[in-house]
């Protein structure tokens, strides 16, 4: 363990990718469930996870500049609203981009309640969450009721045109108008072999089929990695969230930095809404989120505040989701792929002296592997609760090296503290 | 004032002339007069609460003078922000470090200045490297890549000092620096000092340790109760002309006594160590023996901060001590909570009554009720009897002198005196064994002041064991029947105040010894 240490963030997260395909492969091979690794699971997967990440990283921005955004939630529900609005009148894009800019506004609502007033940061997002709730079916029925298709509680259907995106030669993605040779495809196929089909339902996954909103979700991951630690004004917002004092004394603007990147925080919350309401299915419907926004606020916290770990979270919390989407007789094989990681956990925890709770999780894993020899079927509840459960578990586990931000959601006041 | 005027070439480093500062019902600072040379190391000693810190974030930026002039390299300036101070050369160092933990050295020190490029990106190799130029003329010797979670004290404080030095600052105010500091740090500092001063830069060096200032410190200004008192140099004062200059004046007399001491040990306090907050910081009690009889008044002498709070929440059991006992009447404390320690008869006058004392919101007859919740005259089971409490806080009211229209209005509406002495009086209704009376007269006017030191010796008469904290000198010297004197966490004297004089206090409570000749 002490060699992932060493390793970037990023590239642990592919170290750690390598390591769960490997596992995934082996259970592939043991159940004949293929569809575990296969492309559409994979792009399914990260169609799934997409608002989730965004979600994060929106409680990353507001977290790494010092407020804690318990709001992710009503901007997320604000942000399906104005997507679903904007897809109806003008197209998925304008949908989007209106839920950015709903989304920002809602964020510079929270901002100017924390940083001007000095609301408790918790209580003020409470708020935003109850106000978006009833503010989106208020506008809802001006806006929707009576129209076609439409009513208090869901709009129209939106007019589509996101884009979707195939590589060409690798997964048969169009040049012109000549359909390239689906390369990965192919290997996919060769279902006996061991991890190399795995690797390329992965890769296929990552590249056919593509939403282009979830290639810009992902992009915004190494973004927000440069921007915050690359350049002057990621350094200051750092700075805002750990020690504002220090900034203060220093003459950074702190307050400006806070409704800047709480503007960030709400847009991308908005386009996490958008994204559910515009590009995976294409109304807006009330309740759509379904607490999405607190799952993409764990996903910050589980990402250690850092991106590629948020990306990391969102994708735990996706797979066990498309995989149910995909085909209900997959998700035996998810008891399995449970054990093996308990098991992976399991003697981590046990290296690092932990033997009670290494213990714990081997209990948890047989009763996985023995759920999975003995049941045929697996009650979807369970596949829906695997991500919490895995969840906590690591989050117990990996308590001790998360490193919170020293200063998020503590009240500040400039000039009051010296 | 000893004038100092010695004809020198070029302008002043500083000079503030007739600066005042006041905050709602505070003058902080008025008629301040300073002068500092460019290169030298130059010292402001007051007392806590004489207005040092004011002064120096006054000269900062950090908030405007009311009234008075600043001249900087002989320009008069106006700042509005510590950012035009910056500008001007002028740099803090905090006496709380202003640093991000989980940001490294680098990013600490950069902050606010970055070197980027057009696109705002940072150029850290650049930053490193005037860093490490910087570090070599301190003689600074960490990795400045590493988090600035896993540096100590002493560390600390030299980023401090790099983040003014990496901004171009020539004159450094440090506001109490070695407060947190070990000997071997504070020798280490004073070497880095000396070092800036050689190359230029000029040091404005806040403290009240004597000792320190009369070391290393070309020239010194006292200040004292928001002004500056006197100007002068180690050569031209001793320890005890400084300390004299520090303390001030005197007030009426608080002694006498007829009763005798007792002959049991009512507190006994032995080689209690406690922790310091600051983490790697020395230890904030080290090896405290006391010992109070019944009807015995002990006096801690000591400059604010040198462990006297701390070992008043050690006794009272409000922070958790290393090692060491405390006991009540023969009983050690050790696993018993605050609340068992006051019902064994412990009662204490807290050191700020707007923070622990009172609530200010609440009405009188609330605070005199509180921490008296066991008694049984003003309870019935769980509730409260209102009629009784309130009539117990008439009483109090009345034997105190409390100025109020009556028990029902807020405690903020009183004055500071009146405030302390319903603190006192609530504190003796319970009629303690042991009292801890901190500052028990700071901030009230001369008759309340005769009053309460009546009732604490009437109080001792019958027996109370009293641990008297003050900085007020005659009141210690009046009331206590020996006094000891607390430096760093120490205690460094025993002295009787038969004999003691407030000069001779002072020596022993800035870290003085002195050679007596019997």
């Amino acid at each position: 363990m002490k060699f992932l240490q060493t390793l970037s963030v990023a590239r642990r997260t592919i170290f750690l990718s390598l390591g769960f395909m490997l596992v995934l492969s082996a259970v592939r091979l043991i159940t004949n469930a293929d569809d575990i690794t296969s492309s559409g699971t994979i792009s399914s997967t990260m169609r799934v996870a997409t608002p989730i990440l965004l979600a994060g990283l929106a409680g990353l921005w507001a977290e790494r500049v010092g407020i804690v955004n318990i709001g992710i939630e009503g901007m997320m529900i604000i942000g399906t609203w104005f997507g679903g609005y904007g897809a109806w009148k003008w197209g998925s894009w304008a949908g989007i981009a209106l839920a950015i800019i709903a989304g920002s506004l809602v964020g510079l609502l929270h901002a100017l309640a924390t940083v001007r007033f000095n609301v408790n940061h918790v209580v003020s997002g409470i708020a935003i969450n109850i106000l978006a709730a009833g503010a989106t079916e208020y506008l809802s029925i001006i806006f929707f009721k009576g129209q076609k298709g439409g009513g208090e509680s869901q709009s129209p259907t939106g007019k589509g045109g996101y884009g979707e995106f195939d590589m060409p030669f690798l997964t048969g993605g169009r040049v012109g108008s000549w359909r390239s040779p689906d390369i990965l495809g192919w290997i996919e196929r060769k279902h006996d072999l061991p991890l190399l089909p795995d690797l390329a339902g992965f890769a296929r996954g990552l590249l056919s089929d593509v939403y282009v909103p979830t290639l810009l979700a992902i992009a915004l991951v190494p973004l927000t990695g440069y921007i915050l630690w690359r350049t002057r004004f990621g350094l200051r917002l750092r700075s805002s969230g750990e020690s504002p004092q220090a900034g203060e004394s220093l003459g950074v603007p702190i307050n400006r930095l806070r409704y800047q990147a709480m503007a960030v925080s709400g847009g991308l919350a908005g386009f996490a809404g958008a994204y559910l309401s515009c590009v995976f299915t294409s109304t807006y419907r009330q309740g759509q989120t379904g607490g999405q926004g607190y799952i993409g606020l764990a996903t910050t916290i589980f990402g250690n505040w850092n991106p590629f770990g948020v990306l990391r979270g969102a994708i735990l919390f996706g797979f066990p989701t498309a995989l149910k989407f995909r085909d209900e007789k997959n998700v035996p094989a998810l008891l399995l792929v449970v054990a093996t990681v308990l098991v992976v956990v399991a003697i981590i925890s046990f290296t690092r002296q932990k033997q009670i709770l290494a213990m714990g999780l081997l209990f948890g894993s047989a009763l996985s592997a023995t759920t999975y020899f003995l049941v045929d079927e697996v009650p979807q509840e369970f596949v829906a609760a695997t991500p919490y459960i895995v969840t906590i578990l690591v989050l117990v586990g990996a308590q001790q090296q998360l490193r919170p931000p020293a200063h998020a959601g503590a009240p500040y006041r400039a000039g009051e503290n010296h | 004032m000893s004038e100092n005027s010695e004809s020198h070439s070029g302008p002043l480093a500083v000079e503030l002339h007739g600066i005042s500062k006041s905050f709602p019902g505070v003058i902080a600072n008025y008629a301040i007069e300073l002068m500092v040379r460019p290169g030298t190391i130059h010292a402001i000693v007051g007392e806590n609460g004489a207005g040092k810190s004011t002064l120096m974030k006054t000269l900062y930026g950090m908030h405007q003078p009311d009234d008075g002039t600043i001249t900087v390299n002989g320009h008069a300036v106006q700042f509005k922000t510590p950012t035009e101070a910056i500008a001007a050369g002028i740099g803090m160092v905090h006496q709380h470090f202003m640093l991000a933990d989980n940001l490294t050295i680098i990013e600490n020190i950069i902050l606010g200045a970055e070197p980027t490029d057009n696109r705002g990106r940072i150029n850290f190799g650049v930053a490193r490297e005037r860093i490490e130029v910087l570090m070599a003329s301190l003689g600074a010797t960490f990795d400045p890549g590493t988090n600035v979670s896993e540096l100590g004290v002493g560390q600390r404080q030299r980023v401090e000092i790099l983040k003014v030095l990496y901004r171009g600052a020539k004159i450094l105010i440090l506001d109490e620096p070695t407060a947190v500091l070990v000997p071997q740090e504070v020798e280490e500092l004073f070497e880095t000092l000396k070092r800036l001063v050689l190359d230029g830069s000029t040091v404005i060096f806040i403290s009240h340790k004597l000792d320190e200032v009369l070391t290393y410190c070309d020239e010194i200004t006292v200040m004292r109760q928001g002004t500056t008192v006197a100007h002068t140099t180690p050569a031209q004062v001793d320890r005890r002309t400084l300390a004299q200059l520090m303390v001030g004046s005197d007030l009426p007399d608080p002694s006498g006594r007829e009763t005798e001491v007792g002959e049991d040990i009512r507190l006994q306090v032995l080689g209690l160590n406690v922790a310091s907050e600051i983490p790697g910081a020395k230890l904030a009690l080290q090896d405290i023996n006391i010992n109070v009889h019944s009807g015995e008044i002990v006096g801690i002498a000591g400059v604010e901060g040198n462990g006297q709070f701390e070992l008043c929440e050690a006794i009272l059991g409000l922070r958790p001590k290393l090692s060491g006992t405390i006991s009540v009447g023969g009983n050690e404390l050790s696993g018993s909570d605050t609340r068992t320690r006051r019902e064994m008869g412990l009662s204490y006058i807290a050191f700020d009554r707007h923070r622990e004392g009172l609530l200010l919101d609440s009405p009188l007859w609330e605070n005199t009720f509180l921490g008296r919740e066991e008694n049984a005259t003003l309870t019935a089971g769980p509730f409260m009897k209102n009629r009784s409490i309130e009539a117990d806080s008439r009483v109090i009211i009345e034997r105190f002198g409390v100025l109020t229209p009556s028990e029902q209005v807020p405690a903020f509406a009183l004055s500071g005196g009146n405030q302390q002495k319903l603190v006192v009086g609530r504190e003796m209704a319970s009629n303690p064994k042991i009292l801890l009376a901190a500052h028990p007269t700071r901030g009230v006017d001369v008759g309340a002041q005769s009053a309460i030191w009546d009732e604490l010796r009437i109080a001792r008469d019958r027996g109370l064991a009293v641990l008297l904290i003050s900085a007020d000198l005659e009141e210690l010297i009046g009331l206590s029947d020996r006094i000891l004197v607390m430096f760093d966490g120490h205690i460094t004297a025993e002295l009787d105040p038969n004999t003691a004089t407030p000069e001779m206090l002072g020596t022993y409570m800035t870290g003085g010894e002195i050679v007596t000749s019997l």
